[in-house]
């Protein structure tokens, strides 16, 4: 059974190319046959993020309007060869997104794949829409600062009534999970950011990860590696659990700076 | 180049502005429905019935309607009429009915003739004890069209049969999020969850918040001035109770977080906490 899962924000850079690029890779290195779609029409970033923009040759949009098929758009990621990547078009814009369309590649994509990972745009408007619409499960990567909040809170409540699990009725209702990226203990400790229990508290659905600050991810993305298959960093272990909880495991959270400071810091201090 | 876009100009050099524009307007008014011819029982039972709200009723504007009684007032005595509603400040503009001397007489009085319309609840107005309810609400749909219409029919409406309708109230059991707005638009509303700010609550009754409530919460919004807004834990953007509203600014250090309870009291808004 596959799954779709839109990786939204509705705040612009909070890190959803980023974690979805770490999550699908994660969800890949665990054995699943995994592929990523960039929603982002006219702003490729995700085959940036994943280091293949050099063999980019047909995009989603072609295979939308019919030009190309599906596997000829298709890029093998060459480090796990169960990892693809769908990347979009850099000169349309949204409109070239259709619901049929989405919804007839998608189809097709859960006939080979184990998870579909959306990588959505920022805002709310058409791509951001049509990356949520056929989702079973969404992710809400969230800043620990009051207006990311508030626009995650606002995509909680396009989740829950703008997609087609929505609109089906009460029973199936998209299931989704908070990732908690650039935290910063010291900076939340000092209240000059927001807690994860602020957080929480105002968004009201369950923990995914929580993904420290750390220059590893910029690193990252700069050689166009997923964090989690770059060198070892505080950022690449919380993807990991949180990639794990994800596919269904039950791992214990732990958070830096949140109530044991001193030992978190003397664990995790020394890597990145 | 300057791209004038509220006048759709651009060229950006000697922008206009439009003189005028004609827009749709629904109106709200009042109508006096006339059974008979007004004699002097009629001013005092008027009379009567204007001192109970005097504020309701100063300057509202008012059509006369004797689509039930044009046969028994004279002009004469339409004239007497407006001149007594105008000495009580009441604002008569129009006359929904009657003959053309009738007609004749209300546009001598600066009246036009309405015609459609249909009738409302009314808002803010004690409700009525007596068996006769001397106004109702008029809409004003569009521009009177003289003769528009056939004449009214002759027989008088069939008293209407009292109705008990049950509240329709709403209980929503999911955090209400950031841009979402629910109504219950003839009823109570209830939610058990967290109300996010950005998120707007209407009701025609209360509002109960089981959770944290960040959001906006309007009761009352038909002008019940008994409704009121019930919080678990207060942290609202707004709150109002039939139109009159407080922010997030004029409320205390001491009700924020608490349990409260919200309501009218000689035209303020009191937070008032629990315990």
């Amino acid at each position: 059974m596959s799954k779709v899962i839109v990786v939204t924000s509705g705040k612009g850079g909070v890190g959803k190319t980023t974690s979805s690029a770490a999550i699908s890779a994660g969800l890949a290195s665990r054995g699943h046959r995994t592929v990523v779609i960039d929603f982002d029409v006219g702003l490729r970033n995700l085959d940036m993020i994943m280091g293949c923009e050099r063999r980019v040759v047909f995009d989603f949009i072609n295979v939308i309007q019919g030009d190309a098929k599906l596997n000829q758009a298709l890029i093998r990621d060459r480090r796990l060869d169960n990892l693809y990547v769908l990347p979009t078009s850099q000169t349309r814009d949204k409109d070239a997104l259709t619901q049929e369309g989405v919804e007839k590649v998608l189809n097709e994509l859960r006939e080979e794949f184990d998870y579909i990972i959306c990588d959505s745009p920022a805002g709310i408007e058409r791509g951001a829409q049509l990356a949520m619409y056929y989702a079973d499960e969404a992710v809400v990567v969230t800043n620990p600062e009051v207006s990311s909040v508030r626009d995650s809170d606002r995509m909680l409540g396009l989740l829950s009534s703008k997609t087609a699990r929505a609109e089906r009725g009460e029973e199936d209702q998209i299931k989704s999970h908070l990732l908690l990226t650039r935290f910063d203990p010291k900076r939340s400790g000092d209240g000059e950011m927001m807690s994860v229990e602020d957080v929480l508290e105002i968004l009201a659905i369950p923990l995914l990860g929580v993904i420290p600050e750390s220059p590893a991810v910029l690193r990252a993305s700069n050689v166009g590696v997923p964090v989690i298959l770059n060198e070892k960093s505080r950022a690449a272990t919380a993807y990991e659990e949180a990639v794990a909880r994800l596919d269904g495991e039950d791992l214990p959270m732990k958070i830096e700076g949140e109530k044991v400071p001193g030992l978190m810091s003397r664990l995790f201090g020394r890597s990145a | 180049m300057q791209t004038d876009v509220a006048s759709g100009n651009i060229d950006g050099v000697g922008t206009t502005l439009k003189p005028f524009q004609f827009r749709g307007r629904f109106l709200t008014a009042l109508a006096l429905r006339l059974s008979t011819a007004p004699d002097a029982r009629f001013y005092e039972m008027l009379a009567d019935r204007l001192e109970k709200t005097p504020n309701f009723f100063t300057d509202a504007p008012v059509i006369i309607d004797l689509e039930q009684s044009q046969a028994a007032v004279t002009p004469e005595a339409l004239t007497e009429l407006v001149a007594d509603l105008r000495r009580r400040e009441l604002a008569v503009f129009g006359l929904q009915g009657g003959d053309e001397a009738l007609r004749a007489a209300a546009a001598g009085l600066g009246l036009i003739s309405v015609t459609g319309g249909r009738d409302a609840p009314l808002r803010g107005a004690l409700p009525s004890s007596e068996q006769k309810r001397p106004q109702r609400v008029f809409q004003q749909e569009r521009p009177p069209m003289p003769e528009a219409q056939p004449a009214p029919a002759p027989e008088p409406e069939p008293a209407p049969i009292p109705q008990r309708v049950a509240p329709e109230n709403k209980i929503v059991t999911m955090p209400v999020r950031s841009g979402q707005t629910v109504i219950a638009d003839k009823g109570d509303l209830t939610v058990v969850g967290p109300v996010s700010s950005g998120a707007e609550l209407f009701a025609a009754g209360n509002i109960h918040v089981y959770g944290r409530m960040r959001g906006r919460a309007f009761a009352g919004i038909d002008g019940d001035e008994n409704a009121r807004i019930f919080c678990q834990s207060l942290d609202a953007e707004l709150l109002a109770i039939a139109g009159l509203y407080r922010t997030s600014d004029s409320l205390g250090a001491d009700v924020r977080h608490k349990m409260v309870q919200i309501y009218l009291e000689d035209e303020r808004l009191i937070v008032a906490p629990f315990g």
